[in-house]
């Protein structure tokens, strides 16, 4: 579903991502793990077309981004680290906008559906975005998904600065979309996360893709230390 | 896929308090505007209609004067007799030659403070060469009086880009915007919605503004061509406005923060409201400098003295000219009043060359900025706008050629009646001629307006591309 073959980037002569090659299928989550810098960010704004590949390709759904970067769109979900909301709207106003401008016609009941689906609470809905957390506007974003029901999801960080109850939430809504067939690209700090939620994970450093892991094969402390290892030089 | 952007603009502005407190201080600015042009208007009727009370009341008081000294009832002395041609030319029979406002004029004061609306028409030389100041160009607007010109080339861009200043800069500062684009739209798509939005809410500003502004000036839209300027200002205010938001466009496919976008928009709307204009304007100026008034009436008393100090000379020359007016020498008045007209004929001949002077640099001043008013968008839109509110420059010329050839048809009709010493009868009063005020054609608005249309459109066009092809190379990210 999201594909990444020898894609680099490199801005003035640096080199923000070296020669990745990454494969992502329907009903798997891929945690990008590495330090700031690393090109995990980088690696998901060329997913999404906002940067242009300084070479190699960038395949979704089998779909090249940069020749057919609106059709791309259409299967791609995209929740950031602060899910940026219009503030003056309200939960359900933004949810209609952004499912529109991707086809989709919902009532009113469908839309509170979406929104119930993805956790936000009961009455919130119609009030501003500007009084929503954090984790509350991310609801709204993993709502976007489901009334697109988008098939590739790409996540930057999207736990750092949640509240432990909050993430947990937010990983158990992340499980249901990888069962119902979602490919996940999730950039993120949290090794412990990353090793409860993720299928597999990949170690990020320098634009390099130093190291993948199958979750299931290793322990936290495993994780822990083998990230440890490639952090040090 | 327009639809949603529309509607989601439309809730964010909606949304945003500033909307409403902007849209309230132009309707109070316009409501200004439009008073202040209705009442300069009601002030220019009043006094076309006291100067056509007071020609009717003096054309009847003289053809009783007549009657009065047929009958010898009164014995006036010779130069106040009602009966003499000289008299009634020169002063008590005399028209005034006048031009109506159209029923725009409320809406652009523009040259109409400026020139004359009104001439007396006499035997004596033209006046309205020494009734005429120089033109004030453009910029002198800015100065000037407060109408809704005023409103429609300052205040409404400033709204246009208060409102678009940031269109696409605040949506990648708050992180809206790669919410938005990570959905199956192009960002050139989201940008044209959100100016086609805002677009929409100022034209129908643009369409209401001079309804209101007609409607409250009590404007009679059934007088001819009222309903062709109405269209014709409405579509000079929407072109205007379409240029300001292609500027706004381009500014932000630059893809700079919204304050530098405030200060660029800032720095062009001096540029292109106040300096271009006023660079033009100076420029013609300096360029084709006119002649001094004072110079002028210095000149005219020159030549005055002269003819006066020649006039046995000039009396003599023009009746070998003319020796159809050679008639017996039977009275000293009579003599009086050809001597007048003679010297008169001579003076104006030795004016002649300082007054073509004074026209042809007008002339040369009016034509310059005519071809640089292409160089910005507000001279294109305030000489269209005053144009067709018939308060321009072109309207004005029109009307001192008409005032200028009813001169001539005047003076042709009285000289050969002093010379030949009619005595006038009281129904001969109402064969002098009569001025009527002939509208410049429509057509003529029409072609003239079409250019500076043209011109606007043509900027606007050349700055959409330009901001459709920065927008491709917009960074979202990174």
């Amino acid at each position: 579903m999201l594909e990444a073959i020898d894609l680099s980037k490199s801005y003035n002569g640096s080199t923000a991502l070296d020669s990745l090659n990454l494969k992502i299928e329907p009903g798997e989550i891929f945690c990008l793990l590495g330090a700031n810098g690393a090109g995990k960010t980088t690696t998901i704004n060329l997913f999404l077309n906002f940067i242009e590949p300084s070479s190699g390709t960038v395949r979704i759904n089998g779909l090249d981004v940069t020749r057919e970067p609106l059709a791309t769109k259409k299967f791609l979900a995209y929740i950031p680290e602060q899910v940026n909301l219009y503030r003056n709207l309200t939960g359900v106003e933004n949810l209609e906008y952004f499912t529109a401008l991707a086809g989709g016609k919902y009532s009113r009941t469908e839309l509170m559906g979406f929104l119930g689906e993805a956790g936000l609470p009961e009455g919130a809905a119609e009030r501003r975005v500007g009084e929503y957390s954090k984790g509350m506007r991310q609801k709204v974003g993993i709502a976007i998904a489901i009334a697109k029901r988008a098939q590739a999801l790409l996540l930057d960080e999207p736990t750092s600065g949640l509240d432990p109850k909050a993430a947990n939430e937010f990983s158990e809504l992340l499980l249901k979309m990888r069962d119902g067939g979602g490919a996940i690209l999730m950039a993120t700090h949290d090794l412990f996360r990353a090793k409860e939620t993720g299928t597999r994970v990949g170690i990020m450093k320098r634009g390099c893709l130093m190291a993948v892991l199958n979750t299931d094969e290793i322990g936290h402390a495993d994780l822990e230390r083998i990230y440890l290892d490639h952090m040090h030089d | 896929m327009l639809a949603p952007i529309l509607r989601n603009e439309w809730r964010l502005l909606r949304a945003d308090r500033t909307l409403h407190l902007v849209a309230a201080l132009l309707a109070i600015l316009v409501a200004y505007g439009v008073y202040n042009g209705s009442a300069w208007v009601r002030f220019q009727s009043n006094a076309l209609d006291s100067a056509a009370g007071e020609e009717a009341g003096r054309l009847a008081a003289m053809k009783t004067a007549i009657a009065d000294v047929e009958a010898g009832r009164s014995n006036p002395p010779a130069f106040a007799d009602p009966r003499s041609p000289s008299a009634a030319g020169r002063s008590l029979g005399t028209r005034w030659a006048s031009m109506p406002p159209t029923p725009l004029a409320a809406l652009a004061i523009g040259q109409s403070d400026l020139y004359p609306y009104y001439f007396r028409v006499s035997t004596q030389s033209r006046l309205s060469f020494a009734q005429n100041d120089e033109i004030e160009h453009p910029v002198h607007l800015l100065s000037g009086r407060f109408d809704l010109a005023f409103v429609v080339l300052f205040l409404y861009p400033l709204v246009i880009l208060g409102l678009s200043y940031n269109m696409i800069s605040a949506e990648k500062e708050s992180g809206t915007l790669a919410v938005t684009l990570s959905q199956p739209i192009a960002l050139r798509t989201l940008a044209f919605g959100k100016i086609l939005t805002r677009f929409l809410l100022v034209a129908l500003l643009g369409v209401a503004l001079p309804a209101a502004g007609v409607l409250l000036s009590g404007a009679d839209l059934s007088a001819e061509g009222a309903g062709m300027r109405l269209l014709l200002w409405i579509a000079v205010v929407v072109a205007y406005g379409a240029f300001w938001f292609a500027v706004a466009a381009l500014v932000n496919a630059a893809g700079a923060s919204s304050p530098a976008n405030a200060i660029a928009l800032a720095g062009l709307w001096l540029l292109f409201v106040v300096l271009t204009p006023a660079i033009v304007n100076g420029g013609a100026k300096l360029l084709h400098p006119v002649p001094s008034r004072v110079e002028m009436i210095q000149a005219m008393r020159d030549a005055g003295r002269q003819a006066a100090a020649q006039r046995s000379e000039l009396l003599a020359a023009y009746l070998e000219d003319h020796p159809e007016f050679t008639v017996s020498r039977d009275g000293a008045m009579a003599d009086f009043a050809t001597i007048g007209i003679v010297t008169a004929q001579a003076t104006e001949r030795a004016m002649q060359p300082v007054l073509e002077r004074f026209e042809k640099q007008l002339d040369a001043q009016q034509a310059l900025v005519d071809r640089y008013r292409f160089l910005s968008p507000a001279i294109l839109a305030q000489a269209a706008l005053n144009d067709i509110a018939g308060t321009g420059v072109h309207r004005y010329r029109h009307f001192q050629q008409l005032a200028d050839a009813f001169h001539e048809r005047w003076r042709q009709y009285f000289i050969p009646r002093v010379m030949k010493r009619e005595v006038l009868a009281p129904p001969d009063v109402d064969q002098f001629p009569a001025w009527t005020f002939e509208e410049e054609s429509l057509a003529a608005v029409l072609s003239r307006t079409a250019a500076s249309l043209a011109g606007l459109i043509v900027l606007s066009v050349l700055c959409f591309a330009g901001a459709a092809v920065a927008l491709n190379r917009y960074r979202v990210a990174g």
